[in-house]
């Protein structure tokens, strides 16, 4: 469904893409993460046709968007993550207008713009105001209105922003309503815990470029492979923590009243091997496995890295 | 066949007739015109009793009016028009507008129609006031119409000066501001131009001239072609126009003589030619326009 390759934008001295790599499949919900600054933005506003990027391409649906931006508009709808509205204008009227520049007009508009407004749970205000609703009503009459053309790709930059706890609930609620309509959604947020729930894969960009892509379990484990293995004893601990000590790839041991933390450098078929050395030095053993992170650390630790590396 | 509206247009036309501003402006303006209309055929005809009539004096309040809406465009065109782009900008909706399939082009030719919308239809309903110079004669309906088509190109130029400004600028002071520079400068700085450059020509054929004994006719070279400039001015093709339609362009012919003269088939053929150039500039404003605005 979306294919980018090498893309680059610079403004000024500030890289903003270096060389972003991406690819979503058609009807995937697609999280993508990022701290303030890292390149979201600037990467949907390309795909969106409102930016022009320096080098690379993108191609949604194998339509080069910077080849053919008006082919790619008829594909894409664009929630920017943050918008206005006109004033005497009613929310009925909103959709139609929109609907309008699509050729829709007359009752086929009316209708759907109806149907539209249902699905965001906005259908009892069709006769309100846009500039009288409030945040949230406005953020999802944003989104009926991005569905307007019947779009098969979603580009929802921050949709959750300035909401309030249960107006995030009803977006996301609305949010996996689309996707289970087959629409292929990509949502920013420089909070992955809010997208990890929803998405049926994220990608974490730092500096311009995707530092890790995947669904959220492959991500948590791959990135808990860093963490530190925790072995709980029922006896034999301090004969234990002497075969640790003596094991190369044990970097460092956190002696606790019942268990210990190691810093452990092998992979799984390494941590397999540990085990068994233990166990058949007859050593009880009630817990042996790595420290479960939460999506929050990982996220930190995943931008501190990278950070790190730059 | 189904007509399709600029989907642009017909909303800005829908959230301006929903306010009640549009009915009050249009309300005092006839007002106004009416008043002036009745006031002239008062001192004309009822206050000296039907004697001494200088018919001449009612196409008097047919100039007047003509001058106060040309003055009208000149000042209200550049406010509505100098906040369509930047208004949209200040308002976080145009990035929404650019990511539908709307083209920039569209984008632009909504919102200037929309902007002069409202003075158009104040100088259409001015329409029947002005046509009570018909009950005395000496303007005839077809010069009615060229006003009102002058008055749609003036508004049309004027307006496309400001959208260009208002996609230059993110703000809509600084777009404003520049639309009003160049309404002046369009207007006044012309002339203003012209008379320095003639003047400065003058003074150097007057020191060649003195200098080398005064000897021959003292004939001073005009500027040529480069009078063709007020081609751009809407007060002068506003003042050929009247000119004509009064029967003699001699007023507007001392004001091109004083910078030399040019020739009589450009003169009276003046409003046609600047019409055409001021409708060819305004394409070419409109497409710059439309540019900047796609430029990203």
């Amino acid at each position: 469904m979306l294919e980018i390759r090498d893309l680059y934008k610079r403004y000024g001295k500030f890289t903003a893409l270096d060389g972003l790599n991406l690819e979503i499949g058609k009807g995937e919900l697609f999280g993508f993460v990022g701290p303030n600054g890292a390149g979201k933005t600037t990467t949907m506003r390309i795909m969106s046709g409102l930016l022009r990027a320096d080098s690379g391409s993108i191609l949604i649906d194998g339509i080069d968007a910077v080849a053919q931006p008006m082919k790619i508009k008829e594909k894409i709808g664009y929630m920017p993550d943050f918008f206005g509205v006109y004033d005497n204008l009613k929310a009925m009227e909103y959709m139609e207008f929109y609907a309008s520049i699509y050729g829709i007009e007359g009752l086929e508009a009316r209708e759907l713009c109806r149907d539209l407004m249902k699905l965001v749970n906005l259908e009892d205000k069709e006769d309100a105001y846009v500039d009288g609703l409030s945040r949230g009503m406005k953020q999802r009459l944003c989104l009926a209105r991005s569905l307007v053309h019947n779009p098969e790709l979603l580009i929802l930059d921050e949709p959750a922003s300035g909401l309030d706890p249960r107006a995030r609930f009803e977006m996301k609620e609305i949010l996996k309503n689309l996707s289970s309509m087959g629409k292929t959604i990509i949502i920013s947020s420089h909070i992955l815990p809010e997208l990890a729930e929803m998405c049926s894969s994220i990608g974490i960009i730092e500096h311009g470029r995707m530092v890790i892509k995947g669904t959220v379990d492959d991500i948590m484990s791959r990135m808990s492979a860093s963490n530190p293995l925790i072995i709980r004893f029922a006896s034999g601990k301090q004969e234990a923590v002497q075969r640790l000590k003596e094991n190369p790839r044990v970097q460092n041991i956190a002696i606790q009243e019942d268990s210990v933390a190691i810093g452990f450098s092998g992979g799984q078929e390494e941590e397999a091997e540990l085990l068994g050395s233990l166990v058949s030095q007859g050593i009880g053993i009630c817990h042996f496995g790595r420290e479960e992170g939460n999506l929050e650390s990982l996220f930190m630790q995943i931008t501190k890295e990278d950070g790190n590396e730059g | 066949m189904k007509v399709r509206i600029n989907p642009v247009y017909k909303k800005e036309l829908k959230i301006s007739v929903r306010s009640i501003r549009l009915s009050l402006v249009i309300f005092a303006y006839n007002a106004l015109l009416a008043m002036i209309g009745l006031l002239a055929f008062y001192f004309n005809f009822d206050a000296n009793g039907y004697r001494n009539i200088s018919y001449s004096s009612v196409l008097v309040v047919y100039t007047m009016i003509a001058i106060l809406e040309f003055a009208l465009i000149l000042f209200v065109v550049p406010a509505f028009t100098a906040n369509a782009i930047a208004g949209e900008r200040e308002r976080q909706t145009l990035e929404i507008l650019l990511t539908t399939t709307l083209k920039p082009e569209q984008i632009i030719i909504g919102k200037l129609m929309s902007s002069i919308s409202t003075i158009i239809l104040l100088v259409f309903s001015s329409f029947p006031v002005m046509a009570i110079v018909f009950a005395v004669g000496g303007v005839r309906f077809v010069d009615l119409l060229q006003f009102m088509v002058f008055a749609c190109i003036t508004s049309v130029f004027i307006g496309s000066i400001g959208v260009l400004f208002s996609t230059f600028f993110k703000k809509t002071v600084p777009a404003t501001v520049f639309t009003y520079g160049a309404v002046v400068i369009l207007t006044l700085g012309t002339l203003a131009t012209l008379l320095i450059i003639y003047l400065l020509v003058v003074q150097s054929y007057e020191n060649n001239y003195y200098n080398s004994g005064a000897v021959g006719n003292y004939n001073p070279p005009g500027l040529g072609n480069l009078t063709l400039l007020l081609l751009v001015n809407p007060a002068m093709t506003l003042l050929s126009m009247i000119t004509k339609q009064y029967g003699s362009m001699d007023i507007f012919k001392e004001v091109l003589d004083s910078f030399g003269g040019i020739h009589e088939s450009i003169v009276n053929n003046w409003y046609y030619i600047s019409v055409a150039v001021q409708l060819v500039l305004s394409g070419i404003f409109l497409k710059l326009a439309a540019w900047k605005l796609r430029t990203k």
